[in-house]
């Protein structure tokens, strides 16, 4: 019995030495955000990071109606503009009190920085960073090109902390950014996808050899989002919380598929799209595990408002309200994609570039991806939602 | 690899160990009680192994993972030792233990597309049985069925799809059929088969994160040298 007894617990011994290790795997991307604060803030300043979603006017002096880059602007916003035109971040500082205008006005080689502070009183506003156009690091945004400034969000954070030092207790902190790295992502994955097919249906390469090489440029294109979120998940640890912020709620990103330009993507191909936005949510999620920021899952927000137009007052949200024809005869002819930079929402005026029949309030989009008036009023108050859930507001 | 090795080595070492000291009571107990056969207590064993895997696994889920897509396991060939302690002359517990075989992965399903080997990792699966013995010492053919516990880790593990792979241990049961022939009083031959639960929770970290869980399923057919002492 004894020796029973030894030779088992030797074994025992055994199973344990070899046994060292090996839990369940860790799922990256499965854990949350934790420890960011609970109470009220004492706002003085939204300072939101970002791209076109959260531009407050960058670009206004490219629809100068006299042509020059002077006032008055037709347009200058991702949305319908006019009097009532203003995007989710106006929104929100105004129900807040507080003033918020762009970082930085212009286009090509002419901009200025903070030109609110021309009225020193307003010196302290210009916080509003995004860009049309912005990608997380690459400066060379879409646009850019053309003239767009797209100034990335690493340099955005950057020019905050040259301007203003640190981030303070008082600031309400945005981050949301990335969707211009889908697009350029995707437009990549696509060209490269025709490529392949074109060489399948020529006999070049067959079947699996076309799959295998659709699967590789689908898994070139998720490791530029991996890098991009797990980029911008640094840049909030290492430029923002570690230099003061803590009011910080970033966004993930919503289903691009859930917009005119998503639905107008062949079915096979649009999967490929809403899977680029899941991976950066996924990596950006890993990178601000157990950091003391809030999550704002837009991805989930979105697609619940989307599938329920009626609930938030959205009465079509297939068709873009702005008037890509009209767009283009307002801007006699350099502007043909529609962009709703471009497209002004006031009733009457000449330079309306809105579809015969189009609502600004009730129609969701702008042009293919951009919301209206209606669709940023729904984004802001969902994230005003957010915001109270944490406790913040 | 060189750690688990050394892991291996003592866990042998500490099994062998107790067993020397098992050896030296059970042959003063021999003495004290009296006329007892003299058939040896220890039994070690030194053979071939195919270790071939049956899997199943609950398919590969991921963010930008195509539905239906698989994966199946293929075999392997490698060596076998296992040392067995006669506790009566028909129970003997034995621990088996092999160079872990690379168990390659083949991609199935609707990413068949992608080939062969893009995932394998080395079985380290130490197996303790207890098994009962017929017949008796003495016997040229003694077949023997045996119950046990698997316990497997994955080592060493790579595929080309994912630069991070991470495998949890598997503790399973194990059963065995064999038989024994004896060519003299210390030397013989042995072949056996034995079925394990091999289970592991797969996360393979690349561009996306994907996971499953694979069902090994193996059945190993094993046949060699046996030397009593």
């Amino acid at each position: 019995m004894n020796d029973t007894r030894t030779w088992g617990s030797s074994l025992v011994v055994a199973l344990l030495l070899a046994a060292c290790g090996g839990g369940d795997p860790d799922v990256p991307g499965s854990g949350s955000p934790a420890g960011a604060p609970t109470t009220k803030g004492a706002f003085t300043a939204v300072v939101s990071f970002g791209d076109s979603l959260s531009d407050v006017g960058t670009y206004a002096p490219a629809t100068s109606l006299a042509g020059t880059g002077a006032p008055p602007y037709f347009g200058g916003k991702f949305t319908t503009n006019g009097a009532a035109g203003t995007v989710w971040v106006e929104n929100l500082a105004t129900a807040l009190g507080i003033a918020v205008t762009p970082a930085e006005v212009g286009f090509g080689s002419s901009s200025v920085k903070c030109p609110a502070a021309a009225a020193p009183a307003l010196a302290g506003t210009c916080t509003g960073y995004g860009q049309g156009g912005s990608r997380v690091t690459d400066p060379n945004g879409i646009g850019h090109a053309g003239g767009a400034l797209t100034v990335p969000v690493v340099t955005q954070i950057a020019n905050h902390l040259s301007r203003f030092t640190s981030f303070k207790p008082s600031d309400l902190i945005f981050v949301y950014a990335g969707s211009n790295d889908v697009f350029t992502q995707f437009g990549a994955f696509t060209a490269t996808a025709t490529q392949i097919q074109t060489d399948a249906a020529a006999g070049k390469i067959t079947a699996d050899q076309a799959n295998a090489a659709l699967f590789d440029a689908q898994t070139a294109a998720q490791n530029g989002m991996k890098l991009a979120a797990q980029s911008l998940a640094g840049y909030v640890r290492e430029r923002i919380l570690a230099n003061g912020g803590k009011y910080v709620a970033v966004m993930t990103l919503s289903d691009i598929a859930d917009t005119p330009f998503g639905n107008s993507l062949p079915a096979n191909v649009r999967p490929v799209l809403t899977d680029l936005s899941r991976i950066f949510n996924l990596w950006l999620r890993d990178g601000l595990t157990n950091q003391p920021v809030q999550l704002i899952d837009t991805f989930t927000l979105f697609k619940e408002a989307y599938g329920n137009p009626a609930k938030y007052g959205i009465a079509n949200n297939a068709v873009p309200a702005c008037d890509a024809a009209k767009i283009s005869a307002i801007t006699r002819g350099a502007v043909t994609d529609g962009s709703s930079l471009f497209c002004n929402g006031t009733p009457g005026a000449p330079y309306n570039g809105l579809r015969t029949g189009a609502d600004v309030t009730t129609w969701q989009f702008a042009d293919g991806v951009h919301p209206t008036t209606g669709g940023h009023k729904v984004i802001g108050d969902s994230f005003a939602a957010q915001l109270k859930s944490f406790g913040w507001i | 690899m060189n750690r688990t090795l050394q892991t291996f080595t003592a866990a042998l070492a500490a099994a062998l160990g107790s067993a020397g000291a098992l050896a030296q009571t059970g042959t003063q107990i021999g003495r004290q009680t009296g006329p007892q056969t003299s058939a040896p207590v220890n039994v070690v064993k030194v053979g071939i192994t195919d270790y071939t895997t049956h899997s199943r696994t609950s398919g590969i889920t991921g963010i930008g993972v195509p539905a239906g897509a698989d994966a199946t396991t293929g075999n392997a060939v490698t060596l076998l030792v296992t040392y067995e302690r006669m506790l009566t002359p028909n129970l003997g517990a034995e621990l088996a233990v092999g160079i872990p075989p690379r168990v390659h992965a083949d991609a199935a399903g609707s990413v068949a597309y992608l080939g062969d080997d893009i995932l394998s990792a080395k079985n380290v699966a130490p197996t303790v049985f207890v098994n009962y013995h017929f017949g008796e010492a003495g016997n040229a053919f003694r077949p023997y069925l045996g119950a046990g516990v698997n316990y497997t880790r994955f080592t060493g593990i790579r595929s080309r799809l994912a630069p991070d792979v991470q495998m949890s241990d598997s503790v399973g049961w194990a059963v065995q059929a064999g038989i024994d022939y004896a060519l003299g009083n210390d030397w013989g031959l042995f072949a056996s088969v034995a079925a394990l639960k091999v289970k592991t929770n797969l996360v393979a970290s690349g561009s996306t994160v994907l996971q499953t869980t694979i069902d090994f399923r193996p059945i190993v057919y094993s046949f060699g040298a046996a030397y009593r002492f």
